[in-house]
C-alpha cells in the first residue's frame, strides 16, 4: 500500500470511529434518558443553576460545602447569646443551593425541614419553606416516604393543620416501601385531630429514629406530653380537694392533709407551680421542658 | 508489540521520574484524610462527604496528569529532538503513538488505583469506627463496592481526555495543546446543555449547530455518576456498557486521527 | 555488488515564511551510490543540506521528490532499521534516564532479551569511553559525553550501515581521535559508514570517497585525491627563537612572516619551495620547530569556486533550454 493510500485509509477509519461514537451516544440517550430533573435544573436562571455551572461536574462536592455552611449557620445562630438577635434568613437559600447541586441529598431535605420549621428563637419558624423544601425533595426522589412523614410532622406540630398532616401521612403510606405503621398513623391523625394519644404515637416512631438528634427531640416531646397528662391529673385532684375557706391553694396544704405524698414534680424532676388563687397547675418557669407545645385541650380551659 | 511496550514503559518511567504524580497522589491522600476532619463538622454526613471528596479528587488529579503529561507526550519529544534517534530504530510512527498512549494510561491506572485504595481505607476506617445504628442511617455502606462503578467511569473519562491531549500534541506545541484540551474538556462537561438548546433559543440553525456539536464533541458529562453512586442509587450495567463503548470508539477515532497526522509530519 | 545506499534525485523543499509560505529548496536532485564497506564522507559548509539529506534517509522528513534505498529496501521500511545505525546532529536524549537506561530502552526496541541487552550496553559504553558515569542521569552529561552516548546508541544493533551526522562536533581533540579510530575499526569490520562533516581534515583522515554538497546541490564526488582542488597550496612553518637578523635573511623566500610572540613566527612557505631546506637552515641558526602544516583550500574556498562554476553551468543549461 502506498503512503497516500494508507493515509486515506487512516483518515477514513478515524471518521468511521467518530461516526460509531455518535451512533452509540444516540443509542445510549434513547435507552438511558438522563433524568428530566437534571435537565430542568440546567435551564433554571437562578443562583443554584449558576452555581451548578461553576461546579463543572463536582456539584456533589459543592453541595457538601453548602450543607456544611448551612449546618454551621443554623447552629451558630441557634446558640447565639441571647443579646444578639437570632436571624435565619440565609438558611433557606443555602439549603436550596445544596439540594439543587445535589438533588439526592437526603439529609439536607430532612434536617433542613426540621431546622426551618422550628419556632423562633430556636429556628426561623418557616414551616412554609420546610414544606417547599420537602416538595423539592419529593420531585427528585418520589419514593422517599420519609419526606411525606416529615411534611406531615410540620403540618401537625407547627401549623396545627391536622387534615393536611393526615393527608401527607396517607400519601406516604401508599408508597410500596412505606413502613406498616404509616397507615394507622394517618387514620389516627384524621380521626382524632389534635390529641395526645396520636401525638404520642407520632413521637414514638421517632424514638427509634436513626438520628440521635431526632431521638432526643422525641424523648423531650414525650416528656412534655407526660407533663400535660400529669398537670391534668393534678388539677383534677386540686378540684376534688379544695382548701379550707379563705386559704390559698398550695402543695403544702395538700401534703399536710395526706392527699399528696410529696411535692409533685415533672419528668425532669422540677416541681410544678400552683396558682394560689385559681388552683391552676403550670410548669415551673425553671423547668427545661419549656416552652410547652400548643395543646388544644388545655387551652380550652 | 515489544516496541509499543517499551515506549509505554518509558513514558511511565518519565512520569515517575518527573515526580509530578507523587505530588498529586500525596495531595489526593492528604485531601481524603482532611475530608475526615471536615466530616466531623457536619451532621452525620461524613461518609457521604468523604466519598464526594474522594471521587472528585480522583477525577481532578487524574485530569491534571492526563492533560499535563498528555500534551507533552509527543510535542516534547519533537521539541527536544529525542525522537530522531528513536524513529531510526525499528519503531513505526503508529507504534510510537500507541506506546505513548498506553504509557500514559498505565500511569493514570496506577494513580487512580492508589487514590481508590486510599479512599477505601479511609471509608473502611470510618465505617468501622461508627456504631451500627449510625451506619444504618447511611444511604449506602461506607466502603461501598458500587463506588468502583464511578471510579471506572472516571478512569474511562481520563482515558478519553488523554487521547484528546495526545491528538492535539501530534500537531501543536504544549501550550496550544493544553488550551485546546482543557477547552474541549470544559465544553465536554456542558455538552448535555447543547442537547436541550431548543428550550432556550428559537433559531433553527442554532439548534442544529448545537445538536451537531453535542454529537461530535466528546460528551464527558456521561461519565459522571458520582452523585448516583454516593447515594447508593443504581447505575445499570447497560449504561456502563454503552458508556464504555462510547469511550472506546471515541478514543479509537482520536488515536487514528493522531496517527494519520503524525505519520505525515516532518520533524524540523 | 549492488550499492548499500542508493540516493536517487532526492529533493526537499521546506516551507518558509509564516503567512505566505513559499518553498525553499534545501536539497536539489541529489544522486549518490555508496558501496559496501566504504567510509563515505558527506562534506559541505554549514547550510549545505547535509542534515536535510540524513533526515530524509531516516524518514524524519519526507522528500518532495525522488527517493532512496538502503540495503536494497525503500525508505520507510521499519524492518530495515534493524540493520541501520544513526547518530543525529547534536543529539539530544531523555535527560531523566541514565546512559545505561537509555541504551537499554533502545535495546528493547531492537527486541533484544535482557541478558543480551546488558552485554551489548556494557560493551558499547566501554567502547565509547563512558565509565562510571553511565549510572548518572543524562542531564548531568557534558556535550562531549552526550556525543559519545549518541555514538554508542548508533552502534547498539551492530549495524551494517551507520549514518553519522557531524560525529566530531562537540568533541575535544582526544574525543575526535577516539571517534576517528572507532570509524576505522568499523571499516575494518566491513561496515559501511556514511558521515557528514564540514571539516575537511576529518574526511582526509578517514574517507575512501567523498561527496561535496553546496547550496543543496552535489558539487563533486569521488576520491579526495581526485578532487584536485584540495591539493596543498603551501606550508605553514611555525618556529621559535628566531633571531631578527636570521628573519631578515629568510624573508625573501617566504610569502609572509607573522610574529606570534617575541621570537616566534609563522612563516608561509610557497609550494615551489620545499620547507625542509628552510627548516634545516633555521635550526642551524638556533631556532626550534613548533609545527609544520600544509596549507590548502578550505572547504569554503572550494565551494566558493565550485558554486560559481555550478551556477555558471546552471545558467548555461537554462540558456540552452531557452534556445530550444
Ligand atoms: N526546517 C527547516 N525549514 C526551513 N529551512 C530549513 C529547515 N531546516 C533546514 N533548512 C535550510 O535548509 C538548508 C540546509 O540545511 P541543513 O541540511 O541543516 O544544512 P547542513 O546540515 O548541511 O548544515 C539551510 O539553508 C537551512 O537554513
Ligand atoms: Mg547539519
Amino acid at each position: 500500500m502506498t503512503a497516500t493510500a494508507r493515509h486515506a485509509a487512516l483518515v477514513a477509519a478515524a471518521c468511521a470511529a467518530l461516526g460509531a461514537a455518535v451512533a452509540l451516544q444516540l443509542a445510549r440517550d434513547r435507552w438511558y434518558p438522563r433524568s428530566d430533573i437534571q435537565a430542568a435544573e440546567i435551564l433554571y436562571v437562578r443562583s443554584p443553576a449558576a452555581m451548578q455551572r461553576l461546579a463543572l461536574d463536582h456539584d456533589s462536592l459543592l453541595a457538601d460545602v453548602y450543607w456544611i455552611r448551612a449546618v454551621q449557620y443554623y447552629g451558630g445562630n441557634r446558640l447565639a447569646p441571647q443579646l444578639r438577635k437570632h436571624h435565619y434568613e440565609l438558611l433557606y437559600p443555602m439549603l436550596d443551593i445544596t439540594t439543587s447541586l445535589d438533588p439526592h441529598f437526603n439529609i439536607a431535605y430532612r434536617f433542613g425541614a426540621i431546622f426551618l420549621s422550628e419556632e423562633y428563637p430556636g429556628g426561623p419558624g418557616r414551616s412554609d419553606q420546610a414544606i417547599a423544601l420537602l416538595r423539592k425533595g419529593l420531585a427528585a426522589r418520589p419514593d422517599k416516604w420519609q419526606y411525606y412523614l416529615d411534611a406531615g410532622f410540620v403540618n401537625y406540630f407547627h401549623l396545627h393543620d391536622y387534615r393536611a398532616a393526615a393527608d401527607w401521612f396517607s400519601r406516604g403510606a401508599r408508597l410500596p416501601n412505606a413502613p406498616n405503621w404509616m397507615p394507622p398513623l394517618a387514620a389516627a391523625t384524621l380521626a382524632k385531630g389534635n390529641d395526645r394519644a396520636s401525638s404520642r404515637f407520632l413521637w414514638r416512631q421517632l424514638l427509634d429514629s436513626d438520628q440521635a438528634w431526632l431521638r432526643n427531640a422525641a424523648t423531650r416531646a414525650l416528656q412534655q406530653l407526660d407533663a400535660l397528662d400529669q398537670m391534668d391529673r393534678l388539677e383534677e385532684i386540686v378540684r376534688r380537694y379544695p382548701p379550707p375557706m379563705g386559704q390559698p391553694h398550695s402543695w403544702i396544704g395538700l401534703i399536710r392533709r395526706g392527699v399528696l405524698a410529696g411535692l409533685p414534680v415533672d419528668p425532669t424532676r422540677t416541681p410544678y407551680d400552683i396558682d394560689p388563687e385559681t388552683g391552676r397547675v403550670a410548669l415551673s418557669p425553671s423547668s427545661s421542658l419549656n416552652p410547652m407545645p400548643f395543646d388544644t385541650a388545655r387551652q380550652a380551659r | 508489540m515489544h516496541a509499543i511496550r517499551s515506549v509505554a514503559v518509558n513514558v511511565f518511567k518519565e512520569s515517575v521520574r518527573d515526580r509530578v504524580p507523587y505530588n498529586l497522589v500525596l495531595f489526593a491522600v492528604l485531601l481524603i484524610s482532611s475530608s475526615y476532619l471536615l466530616g466531623q463538622l457536619t451532621a452525620g454526613q461524613d461518609v457521604k462527604i468523604v466519598k464526594d471528596l474522594g471521587l472528585s479528587a480522583t477525577a481532578v488529579f487524574g485530569l491534571f496528569i492526563a492533560v499535563f503529561i498528555g500534551i507533552g507526550l509527543v510535542s516534547k519529544e519533537v521539541e527536544r529532538r529525542s525522537i530522531y534517534p528513536l524513529l531510526a530504530k525499528p519503531v513505526s510512527r503508529p507504534q510510537f503513538i500507541a506506546g505513548k498512549y498506553a504509557g500514559l494510561v498505565l500511569t493514570l491506572a496506577v494513580n487512580v488505583a492508589v487514590m481508590t485504595i486510599a479512599l477505601y481505607v479511609v471509608l473502611g476506617y470510618m465505617s468501622w469506627m461508627e456504631p451500627a445504628a449510625v451506619r444504618a442511617s447511611w444511604d449506602a455502606p461506607g466502603p461501598d463496592p458500587r463506588l468502583l462503578k464511578a471510579i471506572a467511569l472516571i478512569f474511562l473519562e481520563l482515558m478519553l481526555v488523554t487521547a484528546i491531549a495526545l491528538f492535539f500534541s501530534t500537531f501543536s506545541g504544549p501550550l496550544l495543546s493544553a488550551a485546546l484540551t482543557l477547552g474541549l474538556y470544559i465544553v465536554g462537561q456542558f455538552n448535555a446543555d447543547l442537547k436541550n438548546f431548543d428550550r432556550v433559543v428559537n433559531s433553527k440553525t442554532a439548534i442544529w449547530l448545537a445538536r451537531g456539536a453535542y454529537h461530535v464533541l466528546p460528551d464527558l458529562s456521561a461519565f459522571d455518576v458520582k452523585t448516583q453512586v454516593v447515594h447508593g442509587l443504581p447505575v445499570s450495567s447497560g449504561y456502563m456498557l454503552a458508556t464504555t463503548g462510547y469511550a472506546a470508539v471515541y478514543i479509537a477515532a482520536l488515536l487514528l486521527g493522531a496517527v494519520a497526522i503524525f505519520s505525515r509530519r516532518d520533524f524540523k | 555488488m549492488p550499492p548499500v545506499i542508493r540516493i536517487d534525485e532526492l529533493t526537499k523543499d521546506y516551507k518558509v515564511g509564516f503567512w505566505r509560505s513559499r518553498p525553499y529548496r534545501a536539497l536539489d536532485r541529489l544522486s549518490l551510490e555508496i558501496a559496501e564497506g566504504e567510509v563515505f564522507g558527506f562534506l559541505g559548509p554549514n547550510g549545505a543540506g547535509k542534515t536535510t539529506t540524513l533526515k530524509l534517509l531516516m524518514q524524519l522528513i519526507f522528500p518532495t521528490r525522488g527517493g532512496a534505498e538502503i540495503l536494497g529496501r525503500p525508505l520507510g521500511d521499519v524492518q530495515a532499521r534493524q540493520r541501520i545505525g544513526f547518530l543525529p546532529e547534536n543529539p539530544s536524549f531523555y535527560d531523566y534516564l541514565t546512559a545505561e537506561e537509555l541504551l537499554n530502552y533502545f535495546g528493547q526496541l531492537f527486541g533484544y532479551a535482557p541478558a543480551e541487552r546488558g552485554r551489548r550496553v556494557a560493551a558499547l559504553l566501554d567502547r565509547v569511553g563512558i565509565g562510571a558515569e553511565r549510572r548518572l542521569q543524562l542531564r548531568k552529561f557534558s556535550k562531549g559525553m552526550i556525543q559519545r552516548v549518541g555514538i554508542a546508541q548508533a552502534l547498539l544493533n551492530d549495524p551494517e550501515v551507520i549514518f553519522l551526522d557531524e560525529p566530531m562536533s562537540g568533541l575535544d581533540p582526544l574525543g575526535r581521535r577516539d571517534v576517528r579510530n572507532l570509524i576505522l575499526e568499523l571499516r575494518d569490520q566491513g561496515r559501511t559508514v556514511f558521515f557528514s562533516s564540514h571539516i575537511l581534515a576529518d574526511a582526509e583522515a578517514l574517507c575512501s570517497r567523498v561527496a561535496v554538497v553546496a547550496n543543496g546541490r552535489l558539487a563533486a564526488a569521488g576520491r579526495l585525491s581526485e578532487i584536485l582542488a584540495f591539493q596543498v597550496r603551501g606550508w605553514d612553518l611555525v618556529m621559535d627563537t628566531i633571531r631578527p637578523d636570521v628573519l631578515e635573511r629568510v624573508r625573501p623566500v617566504v610569502r609572509r612572516a607573522t610574529e606570534i610572540s617575541a621570537g616566534r613566527y609563522s612563516l608561509e612557505v610557497p609550494l615551489e619551495q620545499p620547507p625542509d631546506r628552510l627548516l634545516a637552515e633555521l635550526v642551524a641558526e638556533g631556532a626550534t620547530l613548533v609545527s609544520l602544516t600544509p596549507i590548502r583550500d578550505t572547504l569554503e574556498d572550494f565551494f566558493v569556486r565550485r558554486v560559481a562554476e555550478a551556477g555558471a553551468g546552471a545558467r548555461a543549461e537554462e540558456a540552452a533550454r531557452a534556445r530550444d
